[in-house]
């Protein structure tokens, strides 16, 4: 009875055998102080005192294509779709499978065949879209898996589950997981930053996807907004400057310090508080200022780049935040549900992202930092290969997809430059090798040094775990 | 292994490992680590069990046990074990034993091996306080059970709290504000016995008591004012709210205030208050992405109020049960789903409404009196008019008889019949994919199901009588298709309009505000031949009853069934306001079914005309026939067709009806609406059955409503429903009902209940830290009538509460936690506490009870931005602060607020610099301080002693030290050299927040004066309870 197995291992233990970490923590000495200012050690300062296996990465960053990418259109090439084009969905193929209420009333299910070609790119010969010329490039850096897998078929419940290993909200998101497990690298960023995409519409995203769940909200992650507080209220009012600022929390300690006031753990853990989040007004700015950069970065990552909040501009500082030591970076980028007008709108999502998208795994590989870094690139779930709406040769719609849809992965730890996984020639189900993302969520894990099932947590009267009672590392595609 | 023992008592608070003296406690040593580590494969799950042994049971586990001898016990030899293939638990499960767990199992098997059942599943104990040495510093009962354990841990109690921090932790734990000069005052003045007590009871009676008490109960109502899931629309559920507070400030007794919400609507006699209390159930999120799948939804929608049952009431997660047995406690797969059939019985959508405003049902009317007794004068004069009108008909039958005689000769049946207002035959019909062919008469159309056909008419409200006509033909049993409908949607606009599909073969029409709780449908009994032309009306006769609601076949009424007869509200507006033939948004189309002779009237056609319109003859026949020749059913026809078509008096009783329901219409369309609980009749009660490892598309056996048999058993003249639910739970002798109560009262005052975790009081929970005491509390609230202030004074008037929060360092170090209680409670405020101060301090609260969510300043800066308020929206107390579950207040989530997603019980207290940058930044805080300090500054003038004083005292409660005014008056000085060098920094700085700057004051003095406040806002004591 494996699969009825839930959860259970190092989190929150039981009284006598927490972690000298954990014990720290409950005599008052944890919380942010601890989590945010043990710089310098890399491991040490998450509930786990030794990673379960030997890390192949130090970090992660996450580039969300939310709405569901068509595989179709972008990895998962289909002559047999064209040669079809028109003609309906099989039953052999559709098996009575769920369909949306958007679809589930359609009278007829037409295949549709992509208007985009393909090539084999590379030395490995990966086969990508001419949509994504540059994502072409980085062929040789990439795995993609075309066998991705998830039981949700609409966006919210699809989005929660990857991020979060649940369909239903309320647990951590894998960024959480992570910050709760490992703790932080650096001494004045969080170890969890969120990027979203400004101004885009789509399909909304909710802060939850990147909450701590049952965890502390502490683990949570902290979106940089594109605006002149990438934190929250982390600017000082108008008039004050830092220097006024730093009198004030001088004073502030004075009045903690005073009257023989001292050793109690709550008031010191305020005091660092105070510190710390005055380094943020200095770092968090320093970070997220493009200023140093040279023009040749912009023009790799695109023009866009330049212009804050945009996908582009995510990319770029991403790769400042791994730089800096950010443990997990999730960007956002809404506006991949294409349920009718799928060619034309597609193209504009591809030009928004594809170069920055290569640019980052380049741009990382360049310094040297794409060997400890794991990129992900990916959507909550595929699109059908039959059409949605009104068919004619060269316009149609898909409907969600989530017997199978593509993503890949780059970086340390990952065989790049190869495929993995095999969907059937409608690109409907999968014939082999398929990745359910509890197993993807599982491998992450593992690239980080955490054995997924034994990273929990102890919540109403039950462990949980980020994988669920599932998930499988897979094994082959790493290096 | 002695060594390692040690260590862990070096290593571990004391206070924790209490099974190093004394015998092993089964429940609290014992059972934690079998249920941890054995249960999973040898507990009460028998689907799981291996090796058909079982350890939750002291019979089932003896063999394993021996005879008090480790060496013969099986379970101590197999976790002894190296060997992997024998070892437990086994290494692939990877769980293991400590040292410190081995050796407790050794010495329990050596003591016994006895088993007690969990503490919280068996009744409360009725226990007397214990006799303790230091008695004189016992001052209520609560105090010697805390005396008493500290005695045996040689400890002492800590010394009683200043008075200064006693009414400052009193008035944050009862009211959720701090105590004003005045009132600190006065409490240090009073030197009598009594003046505590006499700062308490003020504390009880004031108003801010309920809003204090509310801010908890939302958390565990998972409240909020909006939907959540992702689109997450603004929904209108604060008068419950309101009502909450005003519960808690009446005192409503704890066992009153569950059942209320619970089952209000079932309890005799209810009022709109008891029903309205009910709308606790219907707080889960809920969804309206098209494309969900209903079910799904709506069952999670149950699962949820069964859930936030169990955890609010019971203490108890009942997750596990929902998939499968429960792995720890002895709650079973199939309890779970009775449970869930108390919440599975109201008449409610997996989907709120896109396209209208409408309120989810079932709902409830908020009307004040004066709407109420209009209703009921609108209504009576309805019946009135009614029988008027039917008592016309029965008096016309001579006026009917000299028609009949004097008929004009020949037949005039008018063509078109009067009140067609649409006539469609598809002769010429040209529309995109739907083919012309041939039709009931010349051509008609056939419809591919995706592509509807639109008109120009059918904007009927409810009280307007109308009908539609038109001929089909079906090509296959349709399971289910639209024939027309006038609304926008179908589950995206909760079908408001009106319809007319088939539904499994059969034709069903309907009149909708929201379905499927607001709304009238009727199905007939017979289904629509497949294959050929049959004629079908759909007629209405504006009464709003599903008796008026008439569907003919072939020209003759249709036997029906009434599947819903609740329409209460209108079934205009949510766009779509004409009619569309064969096609409706996300429902199923008439595919390949044909359509023909298309026609709309704005009036009920009567029978003969109805067949008239089928046979084009029936009508004219009858009209032809000699009097003495007509049928008795032609008598009939024409008898209805006379008194609708030319009898005046009639026609004139039908207006003044059709009037007061225009009337009626008028008056209710535009009520509020609130979502509460309301049953659905024994007809209609939905079937609850056990869901297949959870999934809603996966029923197995049915089930009828019960509880957990492991309780106690429900009351046998009780009624299966959820007011017989509401009995069982406030049973006096319901073990967990109190004890869940007062734990939460006691984790109110002391920020750690005697249980530490509040949500389980299950096998996986912690068990209580006095047992006695708890129990005591328990009984003692129970025997008090569930007295929720008495519980409280009583907690607070307490010697235990009363001690000083400040501890000896090797205290901390032994007992960081608290558990022993050899001090008082010292932790940060709770979020609504710490902004509420603020804005108390410098008078900027707007002290106003209930009404509409307050946007204040940083809703703006939400991840989902709302338009703040302008005004005192900006300065309520944050107990109203709107709700968005997607972008809750971003201050009140970074200083640990709860998300309201689901029922919590319990905040998570954390520290990060996130919560500095709020409080040092955040426009609602540096506002509050510049306009303290601006308020100081015009009291106090150039007397800046006074001015720290005055600031220190609002903001702490006592007065500063000499070092802390020396400290605080260089402050200033720093910060009004920095605003003096250039005073446009104290002018940029003033600009923070909407509230007037004063320009008579020295705007670089009010500035440092704000940055002092500002200062005093992020000191500790200003943030701590202490």
């Amino acid at each position: 009875m494996a699969e009825f197995q839930h959860a259970r291992g190092p989190g929150n233990e039981p009284a006598d055998r927490l972690t000298r970490q954990q014990f720290l923590r409950r005599a008052g000495m944890g919380l942010g102080a601890v989590a945010l200012s043990a710089a310098g050690s890399a491991r040490g300062n998450g509930v786990l005192d030794h990673p379960h296996v030997t890390p192949k990465i130090k970090r992660v960053i996450y580039l969300f294509n939310s709405g569901g990418p068509s595989q179709i259109e972008l990895f998962d090439h289909k002559p047999e779709l064209n040669r079809l084009h028109g003609t309906e969905l099989p039953d052999s193929v559709r098996r009575g499978q769920r369909l949306t209420t958007m679809t589930g009333s359609q009278s007829s299910l037409p295949l549709a065949g992509s208007v985009f070609k393909f090539k084999p790119h590379g030395e490995s010969g990966n086969r990508v879209s001419e949509l994504l010329p540059h994502t072409s490039e980085i062929a040789d850096e990439i795995c993609i898996i075309r066998s991705m897998h998830t039981e949700a078929i609409n966006h919210g419940p699809a989005v929660t589950y990857l991020q979060t290993g649940s369909q239903f909200p309320g647990r951590p998101s894998m960024g959480a997981w992570l910050d709760y497990g490992l703790g932080t690298e650096n001494s004045d960023l969080p170890a969890f930053v969120v990027l979203v995409t400004r101004g885009k519409g789509g399909q909304p995203l909710l802060s939850r996807l990147w909450g701590s769940g049952f965890l502390p909200s502490k683990y949570q992650g902290v979106r940089f907004r594109s605006g002149k507080d990438p934190v929250l209220y982390l600017t000082n009012p108008d008039g004050l400057d830092a220097g006024a600022r730093r009198l004030m929390l001088d004073r502030l300690r004075e009045l903690h310090r005073a009257d023989g006031r001292s050793g109690d753990s709550l008031l010191e853990a305020r005091i660092a508080q105070y510190e710390l989040a005055f380094r943020m007004q200095k770092s968090i700015p320093e970070a997220t200022d493009f200023g140093q950069e040279p023009a040749h970065v912009f023009e790799e990552y695109g023009k866009d780049s330049k212009n804050p909040g945009t996908y582009a501009a995510n990319c770029l500082l991403a790769r400042r935040l791994a730089e800096r030591g950010v443990r997990f970076i999730q960007l956002y980028h809404p506006g991949w549900d294409q349920h009718g007008n799928l060619p034309g709108a597609i193209r504009n999502q591809c030009r928004e992202t594809d170069q920055a998208t290569a640019a980052l795994v380049k741009d990382l590989k360049r310094r040297g930092l794409l060997e400890d870094t794991l990129v992900i690139w990916g959507g909550e779930f595929g699109r059908t290969s039959y059409c949605q709406g009104k068919l004619t040769p060269t316009n149609y719609g898909r409907d969600h997809h989530p017997r199978c849809f593509s993503m890949w992965l780059a970086g340390g730890g990952i065989r790049g430059g190869t495929t993995y996984g095999r969907t059937d020639p409608f690109s409907y189900n999968i014939d082999e090798n398929p990745v359910h993302i509890h197993d993807l969520q599982a491998t992450i894990l593992q690239l980080m040094g955490v054995d997924h099932e034994r990273l929990s947590f102890k919540y109403q009267g039950r462990w949980f775990r980020l994988t669920d009672i599932q998930g499988k590392v897979i094994q082959k595609i790493l290096a | 292994m002695r060594l390692i023992l040690t260590i862990c008592l070096v290593l571990l608070p004391p206070a924790i490992t209490r099974a190093a003296d004394g015998p092993v406690d089964f429940v609290r040593d014992v059972r934690p680590i079998l249920s941890d580590n054995c249960f999973k494969c040898h507990g009460p799950d028998e689907n799981a069990r291996k090796a058909d042994l079982r350890l939750d049971t002291e019979k089932s586990a003896r063999a394993a046990l021996g005879n008090g001898k480790p060496e013969t016990s099986k379970l101590v030899q197999r976790i002894l074990s190296g060997d992997p293939d024998e070892q437990m638990p086994p290494p692939a499960s990877k769980l293991s034993l400590t040292p410190g767990e081995i050796a407790i199992l050794q010495r329990w098997v050596r003591e016994g091996g006895r088993f007690a059942a969990h503490w919280s599943f068996q009744s409360v104990g009725d226990v007397k306080p214990p006799m303790v040495r230091q008695a004189g510093w016992v001052r209520n009962p609560i105090d010697r059970f805390v005396l008493a354990s500290l005695e045996q841990q040689q400890l002492k109690p800590n010394r009683e709290a200043s008075r200064q921090r006693l009414i400052r932790r009193v008035s944050f734990d009862l009211t959720g504000l701090p105590p004003t000069l005045k009132e600190i005052d006065a409490f240090l003045a009073d030197k009598s016995e009594q003046a505590f007590e006499r700062v308490v009871d003020r504390l009880l009676a004031k108003p801010g008591y309920g809003e204090r008490m509310a801010a908890d109960w939302l958390d565990i109502a998972r409240y909020s004012d909006s939907y959540g899931y992702q689109v997450d629309r603004e929904r209108y559920v604060w008068p419950w709210r309101d009502w909450v507070v005003r519960s808690f400030n009446a005192n409503m007794p704890y066992d009153r205030f569950l059942s209320w919400q619970l089952a209000g609507d079932l309890l005799p006699n209810p009022t709109d208050e008891m029903r309205l209390a009910t709308t606790f159930n219907r707080l889960h999120s809920q969804k309206v992405e098209g494309g969900s799948t209903l079910e799904e939804f709506r069952v999670e929608y149950v699962a949820d109020r069964n859930h936030t049952f169990a955890m609010a009431f019971l203490g108890l997660t009942l997750e596990c049960a929902r998939c499968h047995e429960h792995k720890f406690d002895p709650i079973t797969h199939k309890e779970y789903y009775q449970l869930f059939a108390f919440f599975n019985n109201i008449d409610e959508s997996g989907v709120y409404s896109y396209f209208t405003p409408a309120i989810p049902t079932p709902t409830m009317l908020l009307t004040s009196d004066g709407q109420k007794a209009a209703i009921a004068r609108v209504e009576s004069k309805i019946a009135e008019s009614e029988a008027a009108w039917r008592k016309v008909g029965g008096e016309r039958e001579a006026a009917f008889r000299e028609w009949l005689k004097k008929r004009p000769f020949p037949a005039v049946v008018p063509n078109p019949l009067p009140g067609r207002v649409l006539h469609m035959d598809f002769e010429k019909f040209n529309s995109g994919a739907n083919r012309s062919i041939a039709g009931r008469f010349g051509k008609g159309v056939r419809l591919t199901g995706d592509d509807g056909i639109g008109t120009k008419v059918g904007n009927f409200r409810r009280s307007q009588p109308f009908s539609v006509s038109l001929w089909i033909n079906t090509p296959d049993e349709k399971q289910r298709a639209i024939l027309f409908h006038r609304s926008r949607a179908w589950t995206d606009a909760g079908s408001r309009g009106y319809q007319l599909m088939i539904e499994d073969g059969r034709l069903s029409g309907s009149l909708i505000h929201f379905w499927p709780g607001n709304a009238l449908r009727v199905l007939t009994r017979r289904k629509v031949p497949v294959a050929g032309w049959h004629h079908v009306v759909m007629s209405w006769d504006g009464s709003n009853r599903a008796a008026g609601l008439k569907i003919y076949l072939d020209g003759r009424p249709a036997a029906c069934t009434v599947v819903r007869d609740n329409l209460y509200k209108n079934i205009t507006g949510g766009g779509g306001d004409t009619i569309t033939i064969g096609q409706r948004m996300r429902d199923r189309g008439f595919t390949n079914g044909g359509v023909d002779e298309f026609q709309v009237f704005d009036r009920r056609l009567v029978d003969l005309e109805v067949a008239q319109l089928f046979d084009g003859h029936s009508l004219g026949e009858a009209l032809a026939t000699p009097v003495k020749q007509l049928a008795a059913t032609q008598v009939a026809g024409l008898r209805e067709y006379y008194l609708e078509t030319f009898d005046k008096p009639y026609i004139a009783a039908r207006q003044a009806a059709r009037t007061q329901r225009d009337q009626r219409g008028k008056l209710v369309d535009g009520l509020k609406e609130i979502m509460v609980m309301t049953d659905l009749d024994s007809v209609r009660k939905r079937q609850t059955y056990v869901l297949r490892r959870g999934a809603y598309d996966a029923p197995t056996d049915p089930v009828e409503p019960d509880t957990p048999a492991v309780f106690l058993p429900f009351p046998k003249d009780a009624p299966r429903n959820r007011a017989g639910l509401a009995r069982w739970l406030t049973s006096p002798v319901h073990p967990l009902t109190s004890r869940v109560a007062v734990n939460r009262l006691w984790q109110q005052c002391f920020g750690g209940g005697l249980v530490r975790t509040p949500e389980d009081f299950g096998s996986q929970g912690q068990p209580p830290t006095h047992p006695k005491l708890f129990d005591w509390l328990a009984r003692d609230f129970v025997t008090h009538g569930w007295d929720i202030k008495r519980a409280l004074r009583q907690v607070v008037l307490s010697a235990t509460y009363r001690q000083d929060s400040t501890a000896d360092r090797e205290l901390v170090r032994r007992d960081p936690d608290n558990l022993l209680l050899a001090r008082g409670p010292g932790y940060q405020l709770p979020a609504e506490m710490i902004r509420d101060n603020a804005l108390w301090a410098s008078g900027l609260l707007v002290d106003k009870q209930s009404g509409p969510p307050a946007r204040p300043y940083d809703l703006a800066v939400s991840f989902k931005p709302i338009k703040i308020d302008q005004g005192e929206g900006l300065y309520r107390r944050s107990l109203y602060t709107f709700w968005k579950r997607t972008g809750p207040a971003p201050v009140m989530m970074t200083l640990d607020a709860s998300k309201r997603d689901v029922c919590v019980v319990k905040r998570e207290r954390t520290s990060s610099p996130l919560q500095a940058c709020v409080l040092l930044n955040g426009p609602q805080f540096v506002e509050a301080a510049r306009v303290f300090g601006q308020v100081l500054l015009k009291k106090h003038g150039d007397n800046l002693d006074a001015l720290v004083t005055e600031m220190f005292r609002r903001l702490t409660s006592r007065r500063p030290s000499d070092r802390e005014r020396e400290i605080l008056g260089r402050a200033f000085a720093e910060q009004l050299a920095y605003f003096t060098a250039d005073p446009k920094r104290a002018e940029a700085f003033l600009k923070t927040g909407k509230a007037p700057v004063d320009k008579t004051l020295p705007a670089v003095r009010i500035a440092a004066a704000g940055m002092l406040a500002n200062t005093l806002m992020n000191f500790d004591e200003c943030l701590m309870k202490r």
